[in-house]
């Protein structure tokens, strides 16, 4: 039998992991797939401080230097390793409370994306918060990961800001271009989310083909039991997505990503970004 | 029913792996070059700094204008910074390169130098293309270990000139050189050592007049920016048949020492490098050096250590000690030029001192004596041919021949008679090659009186037609006496000649190692 993929929830050491935590653990048991944090301990190994400046070589000058970087860098992972694993723990046990949801934690040594996109091909869905620990300095109101993440790694990925209500109800925010169809299409295959009823709403300038799209969207959704309303919501999708979360009471956003070129995105802007840093409920980004 | 979320493989457009491309691209970009920027550029300047003796001294070496030395070394910092392989790794004109270049400057002149850097880079750029690199692991730790010695005692014989036949004040201010750069880091680690000695003792040596040698009486210094020219020399065949063998050698030793000193770095950082990318980049570098006339030049095992040891780390460490040197030497110039060479002498002692290895001394006993034996005829043909790719070539092929020697050893027949006397069945087990067949010829008793031998070769390996002709020989001297000759399992005893040869191993073929 094929091992069951994960849900790998990503966490580092910030109040937004509580909410990660609460996301994943709802979403795993809801698709009933076991769910594993993941804390990165970055060793940041491209960084180095030192006072030593005396450019000074002696005897075994390579053997000391070596068993010096060697030394301190171990202590200071051993440290990073200690604490992370009390934190993993607690965050373990808040998930635990759900029942029956199996729950494993892990810490590896590496870089965020590299260590993510390892992980692939055994995950079905990443969890990781719109912000994290250096959001407080920062200021920023999407963390800088959210972005290159999303880009690189073809699996769906469930971003959410800071605060937990379980999802009741769905809106795909939809405009008729590849990468939301098959946002649908991936919906559309999950009977697990049958329970929540789906809003399909689609925004931008008005076009004749919006109603064709919107159909088949609506079909495809109700042919795998799902309960749907569409809309069409003239204007700024920016604008229009937000509102119309925040009257319909919608507490879950799932959207394709991404689609314009890093390039385009730098002179135009990314739309889910924008989407992203507006609406507050929890998203899932599809760019497969 | 387990559902999974991930139910539908879409086919990756070709936008899509060029986005994630730019975004690994861009990933590895802030890496390399931004997420160090306070400590690489202070290593930077402390490289530089300890740049400036070094250049100057190895342009001596090569007897050349000091210029030469050191707008190599800045071209070559500058231009690894963006071609290299490993970040943080300090490439520039070194003693190795400088060493091979003598003869050619002395009968030829400076022009045929540029030319030969400029085809070493070429022919490096080749090497990292069809992966030469790759040889490496054919460098056995001990011919390593060997070649850095070697350096460390080049480097501190360049220096004899300097402290032979010169007035009592040269021996007094080396000695006293020495003593600020190994004694002030007892004191002090914020600046470097070997600067404070430097300024002290060219101070010194202004003030009250002492009649030394200085860096001004060795030749030119830079006084502009490099500018780009293409070297003066009739473009023929004559030309390639005087530059083409240095270039070879120039080539060879520019890489290994660029890739032993990537491995150091590697090592050091706990980070790994990209080897090709670095074969290239030592190219593209020597090229840029040669038509802004510099000479070839190399990755430094010293002053990537010290790079290091003050904190560099990515690309910019090694672009900002390239342009620091160029800097400093453009403003101090005046001060540069009275520079006692006792004071570089001294320099470049602690150099040496800081790339030998002197572990290797230590260990000398108690490895075994056959890698001491290559370590030890690395360094011997290095130092007496002043060329470190022979060096390395004998420290390569005796280790291969000591590999052969164990290997050969590996071997054991065993003979049992059957069937009341009549036959007798040898078992072969082990490796058979060249090394071993005379062993394996002798393990067989053609004397005995026999009727039929049977010869099991089924867990034996033959690895090349030595092994062959050797159980030809076998089987036809049995013949010879009168029996009949039986050989089993040849078939799976020579698939190891075959190039194709896997990784299936026999039965059984452990227990080979065992003592029986």
């Amino acid at each position: 039998m094929e091992q069951p993929k994960k849900v790998l929830a990503c966490v580092d050491q910030s109040p937004y992991a509580d909410y990660v935590a609460d996301y994943s653990a709802w979403v795993a048991q809801k698709f009933n797939l076991p769910l594993e944090l993941l804390h990165i301990i970055d060793r940041h190994q491209e960084t180095a401080t030192s006072d030593d400046h005396s450019g000074a070589i002696g005897f075994d000058a390579q053997e000391n230097l070596l068993n010096r970087l060697a030394e301190e860098e171990g202590e200071r992972v051993r440290a990073n390793r200690e604490q992370g694993r009390i934190f993993l723990n607690e965050l373990k046990k808040r998930c635990e409370r759900h029942q029956g949801l199996s729950v494993d934690v892990r810490q590896r040594y590496g870089q965020l994306l590299e260590t993510l996109s390892e992980q692939e091909q055994d995950v079905a869905l990443y969890v990781l918060g719109r912000r994290g620990k250096s959001a407080d300095q920062t200021q920023r109101d999407l963390g800088r990961h959210v972005e290159s993440i999303s880009r690189k790694i073809r699996r769906p990925i469930l971003t959410v800001a800071d605060t937990f209500a379980e999802p009741k109800s769905v809106l795909v925010a939809y405009d008729g271009k590849r990468m939301t169809r098959k946002c649908i299409s991936l919906l559309a295959g999950n009977a697990a989310l049958t329970d929540l009823p789906v809003h399909v709403v689609m925004s931008g300038k008005k076009n004749s083909e919006a109603d064709k799209h919107l159909e088949w969207a609506s079909s495809t959704l109700a042919k795998s039991g799902f309960e749907v309303q569409t809309a069409y919501l003239p204007g700024d999708p920016e604008q229009q997505i937000p509102r119309a979360i925040a009257d319909r009471e919608i507490d879950m956003l799932w959207m394709g990503a991404y689609s314009r070129s890093p390039l385009k995105s730098l002179f135009l802007g990314s739309k889910t970004n924008e989407l992203l840093r507006a609406s507050k409920v929890p998203t899932v980004t599809v760019h497969l | 029913m387990r559902i999974t979320i991930h139910s539908t493989r879409w086919a990756v457009s070709p936008w899509q792996s060029s986005a994630s491309i730019y975004w690994s691209f861009m990933n590895k970009l802030r890496q390399e070059w931004f997420s160090n920027i306070r400590s690489d550029l202070l290593a930077g300047l402390v490289v530089a700094l300890a740049l400036i003796p070094e250049a100057i001294a190895f342009s001596i070496i090569a007897g050349v204008d000091p210029r030469v030395g050191l707008y190599a070394s800045f071209c070559i910092a500058v231009v690894i910074a963006f071609a290299g392989g490993r970040p943080g790794m300090i490439s520039a004109a070194t003693g190795a390169m400088a060493l091979l270049m003598v003869t050619l400057v002395k009968e030829h002149g400076l022009e045929y130098l540029f030319a030969a850097t400029i085809l070493t880079g070429i022919l490096q750029i080749i090497a990292g293309w069809i992966r030469l690199g790759e040889l490496m692991r054919f460098v056995s730790r001990s011919v390593v270990t060997g070649f850095v010695n070697a350096l460390a005692i080049l480097i501190f014989m360049a220096q004899l000139p300097e402290l032979i036949n010169v007035p009592y004040a040269v021996y007094v201010m080396a000695a006293a050189g020495l003593g600020i750069i190994y004694g002030l880091p007892f004191i002090t680690r914020v600046v470097p050592s070997p600067l404070v000695a430097i300024v002290l003792l060219t101070a010194v040596s202004i003030y009250f007049g002492i009649d030394v040698r200085t860096v001004g009486d060795m030749g030119d210094l830079p006084s502009t920016l490099p500018v780009f020219l293409i070297p003066d020399i009739p473009l023929n065949l004559e030309t390639l048949e005087i530059i083409f063998p240095y270039a070879v050698t120039l080539m060879v030793v520019g890489l290994l020492e660029s890739l032993m000193t990537a491995t150091i770095v590697d090592d050091l950082t706990d980070t790994t490098s990209n080897k090709s990318r670095e074969c290239v980049g030592q190219g593209v570098a020597n090229i840029a050096s040669g038509f802004l006339g510099g000479m070839a030049g190399c990755a430094m095992i010293g002053q990537s250590v010290i790079n290091v040891k003050s904190g560099g780390r990515g690309r910019l460490s090694t672009l900002s000690a390239g342009i620091f040197l160029l800097l400093l030497l453009l403003f101090f110039s005046d001060w540069v030029r009275q520079i006692p060479m006792a004071a570089l002498v001294a320099v470049m002692i602690m150099v040496s001192i800081g790339t030998f290895n002197w572990d290797s001394i230590r260990s000398l006993r108690t490895h075994p004596p056959s890698s001491s034996v290559v370590m030890v005829v690395t360094v011997a043909v290095t130092v007496s041919t002043h060329d470190l790719a022979q060096g390395v070539l004998s420290g390569v092929l005796l280790s291969g021949f000591f590999f052969a020697q164990k290997v050969g050893r590996i071997l054991v027949v065993r003979s049992q008679s059957e069937n009341e006397g009549r036959v007798r069945t040898y078992t072969v087990l082990g490796q058979v090659f060249f090394a071993s067949a005379d062993r394996f010829a002798q393990s067989f008793d053609f004397k005995e009186a026999i009727d039929t031998v049977r010869i099991d070769v089924s867990r034996a390996h033959f690895w090349d037609i030595t092994a062959v002709s050797a159980l030809d020989k076998v089987v036809l001297k049995f013949r010879r006496e009168g029996a009949d000759v039986e050989v089993i399992g040849l078939n799976e005893a020579s698939a190891t000649m075959v190039d194709r040869f896997g990784l299936h191993d026999k039965d059984g073929a452990e227990d080979l190692l065992l003592p029986q």
